[in-house]
């Protein structure tokens, strides 16, 4: 009796494992859920998240004044129109009126104020963005709201694509006074924000399973245009593993993947029926980033010698094909790249050249140059191999190491514990080069994963600091691309390559409409929004 | 007189050898009647032979430096690369042969650095045991045990930084307590034995006792163990390269080869597969033929 009833439990596990992995496809056969890998973590906070997936989480939860417009600069959102003073201090906006967050409360000029202050107060994410640069917000009645500025911001209204709008009564509702990190606000509710929303996206959260997935379901109040096939839920997973995407997506329960797969994956996808792959240049760049702080590094010579024996044309034809050949600092789809720049080739000689001017000259086996290279992105490892055969011929001794992506943002905090090189996808944060050139090289950026340089060039802080309180476009533009010609001398990073974002989808069953010019600002791309699901063909391919 | 002692000494000596060589002869007819013990010898020393003649015997040796060659990248398993080639384009046989080089590296360094010192706190333990002497070496040998062995690897080459040496010193100082206490048990019945207490009673000093007559005792038992530990010792190598805290690029390390080949599975396959049943064929010998000997010598215990 014993024995026969270990044995019916023993069955009984084998079977209901059977049913997990065999039975689930059939429960969501006939959803309307479109799902899409992205690499993980994730935040879902307006005043945390700005890296590629949350800023994607955040388009979809949120919105924001403006909208970035592909043809143009912005395009009125939340705000119907904007007045600007002459002297460029005062913004007033004309907010729509018939708005509604999730909860079904009315959206006013009181929560973009709202927004505004928590954003500051808890001063993560985008806030540095603003900091430093707003006076005062005035709400003059519900649907008007003055901005005055400290002085003149150029790309003020392109930086509003980063400000979302939050509800004010929802989250005063759900503060946490325990804390009292905030003071009256209590953790100004922090703690709800994390897995829950406020906004008045086109999709709301259902369930946040941090460490793994972000389950929203499509908002029917909407105030502004959809695809009349937007599908009805959408789920973000957090993974970006190879085999198991292109198992899912053969079996139709992956509809998009993330953009990290490697170009051989990329290409089996492709083979599978009804898979085509999409993209676009998404203004992020590959950089490999030269500490400027250490030897032998710290010599402007040794810097270009590397700059000369990178191989950019295996880069962008063998290890990321699609992408482009970058041409400096700015890449080549962001208002204010500069197309006049001097442009490093491979060149042995030149390297030779270089290296003799340096002062380190034949002394170079005493100074071995680290390179990290995260392991998220497996192509960047094949990217490191080829610089380090490269640079062997010339001489120089450099040493790959595996750095799992947290290490390396800790790393990055310090200039002693700063890697030699460390090749890292950036992208603007606001469509716009200032914002490239700000958090890649101005001094107030260092200790941060987007600059590992350590530039710390006074003359280049004051410049970048002058572009941004341009008004006028094309002064702004001018002082860009003078920005991007020292850099380019100064040659603190290897401009290696225009990142092209590639997605691979079931083009039979999606409609996924792609603008002729790319929005140069994460997440915006991927407005599920505009995203058509055909649920029926889908089910009939499953 | 002289030449009748050198008459004798001669005799004995030549008695000695052929007592020694008929030993070493039923030894390997045990050994050999397992095939399998066998085919484990064959396998080890081939492996052996691969890796020291790896410049000569690799297609191509320049493949385990940092060379890329991006006109010939992921190519599948063919007559020009027998296994196929990598993501840059190096001959991954080439770089098997030479990760050989590596794992028995691992093995020998960590065995050499670690089976001494754990055989002489044991065999000092087991002949006090049950004094004080005993507690704190056996204590502080639990300790290391506790610790899940790769963990306690991990933690080590993860604050220091992560290339060969520091994997082989957190092998090491993972590994030492095994020797300890497979000596110790034996060292601790040996001590009773009346060979030892004669000595005792003879006036011989310690390390005469513990040397001379207690570990010739354990040298076969330790024998096996050192032959099944390069096995067990070449995984765990492989298990820390695989999660990236050992060898570093360019080194070929078949650890590392089948982590970094997982990325490309199922249709790269060969990245993955060729290191894998590499790992899975260095090991296996190691065991085949550490059964073996153990067998040979356990008879030869009873």
């Amino acid at each position: 009796m014993i024995m026969f009833s270990k044995k019916f439990i023993g069955l009984l596990l084998v079977f209901s494992l059977l049913m997990l992995i065999v039975g689930s496809p059939a429960i969501m056969a006939e959803d309307s859920r479109l799902r899409a890998t992205f690499s993980w973590p994730t935040e879902i906070d307006p005043a945390v998240g700005s890296d590629y997936s949350s800023s994607t989480a955040l388009t979809n939860l949120y919105d924001t004044l403006v909208y970035p417009d592909p043809d143009g600069p912005m395009k009125p959102h939340l705000a119907r129109n904007w007045e600007i003073s002459d002297d460029n201090l005062s913004y007033i906006f004309y907010l729509e009126e018939d708005v509604k967050f999730h909860d079904g409360s009315k959206f006013t000029a009181q929560d973009v104020k709202f927004s505004f202050e928590r954003l500051m107060a808890v001063g993560e994410g985008f806030a540095y963005i603003f900091e430093g640069r707003i006076d005062e917000i005035n709400v003059i009645d519900d649907y008007t709201i003055e901005f005055t500025l400290e002085e003149p911001f150029g790309p003020f209204l392109s930086t509003l694509t980063r400000l979302y709008i939050v509800s004010k009564n929802q989250v005063m509702d759900n503060i946490n006074h325990d804390a009292d990190t905030y003071g009256e606000y209590g953790d100004y509710g922090r703690d709800w924000l994390m897995v829950n929303d406020a906004g008045t996206g086109a999709y709301q959260v259902v369930e946040f399973d941090v460490g793994h997935r972000l389950l929203m379901e499509r908002f029917d109040e909407y105030f502004a245009e959809m695809h009349p096939q937007a599908p009805g839920e959408f789920e973000m997973i957090g993974t970006t593993e190879a085999v198991t995407i292109r198992t899912e997506m053969n079996r139709r329960d992956l509809d998009i993947s993330d953009m990290w797969q490697t170009s051989q994956a990329f290409a089996s996808l492709k083979e599978i029926e009804g898979i085509e792959l999409v993209g676009w240049p998404d203004g992020g760049q590959l950089y490999l980033m030269l500490n400027t702080t250490a030897p032998p590094l710290d010599c402007v010579h040794v810097r270009r010698a590397l700059a000369y024996v990178f191989d950019y044309d295996v880069a962008i034809n063998q290890i990321f094909p699609g992408s482009q050949r970058a041409r400096g600092p700015v890449a080549q789809v962001i208002p204010g790249w500069n197309p006049d720049l001097y442009r490093f080739e491979k060149n042995y000689e030149r390297a030779q050249e270089e290296l003799q001017q340096s002062e380190y000259h034949g002394q170079f086996s005493d100074y071995p140059i680290e390179y990290a290279w995260t392991d998220e992105v497996p192509d960047l490892e094949r990217l490191a191999l080829m610089l380090q055969a490269e640079a062997s011929v010339v001489g120089l001794n450099l040493e790959i190491v595996r750095t799992p992506w947290m290490s390396m943002i800790d790393q990055a905090a310090q200039p002693e514990t700063t890697p030699h090189i460390a090749s890292v996808f950036v992208n603007p944060h606001y469509p716009e080069a200032g914002s490239i050139l700000e958090s890649k090289y101005h001094s107030s950026t260092t200790g941060t994963w987007e600059q590992m340089e350590w530039l710390q060039n006074e003359e280049i802080d004051n410049m970048i600091e002058d572009a941004l309180k341009t008004v006028d476009l094309e002064a702004r533009v001018d002082i860009y691309q003078e920005i991007q010609e020292i850099i380019v001398e100064l040659s603190p990073s290897i401009f290696a390559l225009d990142n092209f974002e590639q997605h691979a989808y079931q083009a039979e069953y999606i409609d996924w409409p792609q603008p002729d010019n790319p929005i140069p600002a994460i997440g915006y791309n991927f407005d599920v929004r505009f995203i058509g699901l055909d649920t029926e063909l889908r089910a009939e391919m499953r | 007189m002289n030449s009748k002692k050198t008459e004798i000494s001669a005799d004995y000596k030549k008695k000695n050898w052929l007592r020694r060589k008929e030993t070493l002869q039923r030894a390997w007819y045990k050994f050999s009647a397992n095939i399998l013990s066998v085919v484990g010898l064959i396998i080890v020393i081939a492996v052996i032979l691969l890796a020291v003649f790896a410049p000569w015997v690799a297609p191509h040796p320049d493949h385990a430096g940092a060379v890329v060659d991006f006109t010939a990248t992921m190519q599948s398993p063919g007559a020009g690369n027998l296994m196929g080639t990598d993501g840059v384009g190096r001959d991954l046989l080439s770089r098997i042969i030479f990760g050989f080089r590596f794992s028995l590296m691992m093995g020998l360094v960590v065995i050499g650095l670690a089976a001494p010192p754990g055989i002489i706190l044991g065999l000092i333990a087991g002949y006090y045991q049950g004094t004080k002497i005993d507690t704190a070496i056996m204590r502080f040998a639990d300790i290391f045990l506790a610790v899940p062995p790769l963990i306690l690897a991990m933690s080590i080459t993860s604050v220091l930084s992560p290339n060969i040496f520091n994997a082989m010193l957190a092998v090491t100082l993972m590994w030492w307590p095994w020797y300890t206490r497979l000596v110790y048990g034996l060292a601790s019945s040996l001590q009773n034995e009346y060979f030892v207490q004669s000595a005792e009673v003879m006036g011989a000093s310690t390390p005469h006792i513990l040397f001379k007559e207690i570990l010739p005792n354990c040298i076969s038992a330790i024998f096996t163990k050192i032959t099944l530990d390069m096995g067990f010792v070449i995984i765990i190598g492989a298990s820390l390269s695989f999660v990236g805290l050992g060898a570093q690029p360019p080194t070929p390390d078949l650890g590392t080869m089948v982590a970094d080949g997982a990325k490309y599975m199922p249709d790269q396959w060969w990245l993955t597969i060729f290191p894998a049943l590499a790992i899975v064929f260095v090991v296996l010998g190691f065991n085949l033929l550490g059964d073996g000997l153990r067998d040979v010598l356990a008879v030869e215990e009873v």
